[in-house]
């Protein structure tokens, strides 16, 4: 059983009488965009090679790069990033198959090959790499029911669903799969309360909804969301902390402020947030002394809530930040280059 | 890469973290580069499956090394007999079922527990349910364990009964049961067919589909039938005299209103949207949209009853404008006095629509009114119409000829009345 009401002075969690999982938000907290800190954070986090947590985190480092790069281009200072050497990394990391993995010695996978292809859209050397053989990855990893493998292990997520189509989209190659089949198998992962799940009958989470949302986006499919319900569930997920959590019940975490935020985007419904509440969260997850994002206030920072923070900000209209696409999660200016302007409900 | 506190230290608990991490990470290292240097030479033996054992009990998002793991454990298979192959794949369950212990929520080790099901020549779905069942009684929320437990259910052949039974428990022992009415939206359907609803939204559908949310956590609900929802408006006005101020309870009261009569509850559906406002402004947005939903709803009722071409919601807070495309026949539309932005793109299917009221407003875009045949008359004072740009659409109604913009700040524009006549020369009375 919960008690009505208890406090932890470290972590600031509060159980209320009605039971809310939230934070409180100490007075002291950040209230204005440290945008210098945070680009010096992100500019000097690959840099200290024997570092723990970076060196434990390998295994995704390809999709590492993508959120530092990205949310250096958001803020304008791509030019402090090491392109050459980054370009070449993505090359040593293309396989014989065509996909691509997330670093040197380890395994190709879909999550890695569109990581690899957004960073390699950011600074416009698409062909470095060999896009065909990537295309040729990508659809063999389409099963019989419309959905995609992650790797040729087999594991099935609508998460690799909108891996494979936004890859195809940012190369200009969409029409290389079973559309029909492919949203045939998403819409099958939509739950009683309109948002989506990893597989069918999988329950409701804002990262699947906005990896869904997305890939309806991009095949031009979103008429087949139930917008009002969809986005009634996901202004919900704003808690009185003013930030946003995942699926019920959960604590807020900055991340959500863009799975959240750029699914009612997608569908029209971002105005259903109290947008001034949910920036004061996302600025109270700065540290001041560091510079980056954590995923609530005093926890520590990394690159990936880093890149969620700021995306946020920007789909909240801070004019300091670049405006970002909410289905790519990465800056316009970058997807009107490449010619991509995906749909959006109204 | 969630949750980890920053804590302060003293500079000596500094040193000694980063003493005790710089040696974890040359442990770390060191076993990874043995484990990749023998992946490269191609050994698929039983040192391989050690040195991944110690690395993946605390890195299980080690993808790579799972792989690698898989393809040592097929090596063997092709020399060993059958019990063998039984008995290795069970100790591979036994070295997952630890990895979970630490790390419930791995998509690796998920996968990987489901691949060695496939591979065993004798999987015990029996065993394989229980280890759901303690998961679950160790966090009811995990998504992982839900997933694996369908796929468990469904090979093992538990019936829809049981697993109704099984949310029953515990959501009778959770507060936090959301994934239990996720799984019991998905089951109930088995056991009651539905007949399939075509793509076409449907507003009653989506009016019980969120009566269904919003009742969740409270109630076992049918909102099939109205008897049942007329009882459930009687226990929901109760609880209301209760907690006035219970959002979920004010919602509730609302659909159910809905769905029993929305013309006969429309003032006491405002009064309740009102509070709902003050009692949860953070979406005051949403519940405005969702009453000017209803509002509009109800008007488009009362069309129908009364046969009449005239569509009039003028000083009701509409926020939003929707079902246009039921609008079809309508001549003449009355929107002043509301707090509308924009006219959407739907308005084109306006086709009868000869006269449009709509003062008052916030309306920046006229979007909607091209095209437009038989419109007459537009009515658009005190509103935010600020460029020429924004009225070309009207150069496409070509039976337009009365206009009024007075109010707007495109009156400010240079040449307006001359940029204006050469825009729409077929307006004759134009106020600005």
């Amino acid at each position: 059983s919960l008690s009505l009401l208890a406090e932890s002075d470290d972590n600031n969690f509060i159980l209320q009488g009605t039971q809310v999982k939230d934070v409180i938000i100490k007075p002291d907290a950040p209230n204005t965009l440290l945008l210098d800190k945070h680009a010096d954070y992100i500019a000097a986090y690959g840099s200290k090679k024997d570092d723990y947590e970076y060196t434990l985190s390998e295994y995704l480092r390809m999709s590492g790069i993508y959120w530092g790069l990205t949310v250096m281009d958001l803020m304008g200072q791509l030019s402090r990033m090491n392109r050459e050497e980054i370009i070449e990394f993505i090359k040593s990391c293309q396989h014989d198959c065509g996909g691509i993995s997330a670093s040197i010695g380890h395994d190709p996978h879909l999550l890695y090959t569109l990581s690899a292809v957004q960073i390699l859209s950011l600074y416009d050397s698409i062909n470095v790499i060999d896009v065909e053989k990537v295309v040729d990855y990508v659809k063999g990893l389409q099963q019989e029911d419309g959905s995609f493998a992650g790797d040729k292990w087999g594991e099935i997520d609508t998460r690799f669903s909108f891996c494979a189509v936004a890859t195809l989209a940012l190369l200009g190659k969409l029409d290389e799969i079973n559309m029909d089949k492919a949203v045939e198998f998403v819409l099958s992962c939509m739950n009683f309360d309109g948002g989506f799940g990893c597989r069918p009958d999988s329950e409701s989470h804002a990262g699947q909804i906005y990896c869904c949302t997305g890939f309806l986006s991009i095949t031009g499919q979103l008429h087949k969301v139930n917008a009002d319900l969809l986005g009634w569930w996901l202004c919900e997920r704003q808690l009185p902390s003013g930030g946003l959590n995942g699926r019920p019940e959960k604590l807020p975490d900055v991340c959500y402020s863009w799975w959240v935020l750029a699914s009612l985007k997608i569908i029209g419904r971002i105005h259903w947030i109290d947008k001034a509440k949910l920036r004061s969260f996302i600025l109270a997850c700065q540290d001041e002394e560091t510079g980056g994002f954590a995923d609530r206030p005093g926890d520590m920072v990394d690159p990936f809530h880093t890149l969620f923070g700021v995306a946020g900000l920007s789909l909240l209209g801070d004019e300091q930040i670049k405006p970002v696409n909410p289905v790519f999660c990465m800056p316009e200016d970058v997807l009107q280059r490449v010619g991509l302007q995906p749909d959006l409900l109204s | 890469m969630h949750g980890r506190v920053k804590v302060k230290s003293t500079a000596q608990q500094e040193e000694e973290k980063r003493k005790e991490r710089e040696k974890k990470l040359k442990a770390f290292v060191s076993a990874r580069d043995a484990v990749l240097r023998k992946r490269s030479a191609g050994e698929h033996d039983e040192e391989a499956l050690q040195l991944t054992q110690q690395l993946l009990s605390s890195n299980p998002d080690f993808a790579t090394l799972w792989n690698y793991r898989r393809e040592v454990l097929l090596q063997l298979e092709t020399s060993r007999e059958k019990d063998e192959v039984q008995k290795l794949y069970e100790s591979e369950l036994h070295f997952i079922e630890a990895c979970l212990k630490v790390n419930p929520k791995s998509y690796g080790c998920w996968h990987h527990r489901s691949w060695v099901n496939t591979r065993l020549p004798q999987p015990d779905w029996t065993r394989e349910l229980g280890l759901c069942d303690r998961c679950l009684s160790l966090d009811e929320r995990n998504f992982h364990c839900w997933d694996y437990r369908r796929v468990v259910v469904k090979e093992s052949g538990v019936s829809v009964e049981q697993e109704l039974q099984f949310t029953d428990r515990l959501i009778g022992s959770n507060f936090s049961n959301y994934s239990s009415w996720h799984y019991r939206s998905t089951l109930l359907p088995q056991l009651h067919p539905q007949p399939i609803h075509s793509h076409r939204v449907c507003e009653e559908q989506l009016l019980k589909d969120q009566l269904l949310v919003c009742v969740c956590g409270r109630s076992e609900l049918s909102v099939e039938k109205s008897s049942v929802l007329q009882a459930e408006l009687q226990s929901c006005n109760q609880l209301l005299e209760l907690e006035p101020q219970n959002k979920w309870c004010l919602l509730t009261i609302i659909l159910l209103m809905r769905a029993l009569d929305p013309l006969g509850h429309e003032k006491e559906t405002l009064a309740h949207f009102q509070t709902l406002k003050e009692v949860d402004p953070m979406r005051s947005s949403y519940y405005s949209d969702l009453c000017s939903k209803f509002l509009i709803e109800n008007t488009i009722l009362k069309m129908e009853y009364a046969e009449v071409r005239v569509f009039s919601l003028s000083n009701k807070n509409l926020t939003t404008l929707c079902h246009l495309d039921q609008l079809l026949l309508v001549t003449h539309i009355n929107l002043s006095s509301n707090q509308l932005l924009r006219l959407p793109p739907q308005f084109a299917m306006l086709q009868c629509l000869e006269v449009l009221e709509a003062d008052d407003n916030a309306i920046e875009s006229l979007e909607g009114l091209y095209h437009l045949p038989k419109l007459e008359e537009v009515s658009l004072r005190n509103n935010q119409i600020c460029k020429l740009s924004d009225l070309e659409s009207l150069a496409s109604c070509t039976k337009l000829t009365r206009l009024d913009l007075r109010g707007n700040p495109v009156h400010k524009t240079a040449n307006i009345d001359s940029e204006l006549s050469q825009l729409l020369p077929l307006v004759t009375a134009l106020s600005l």
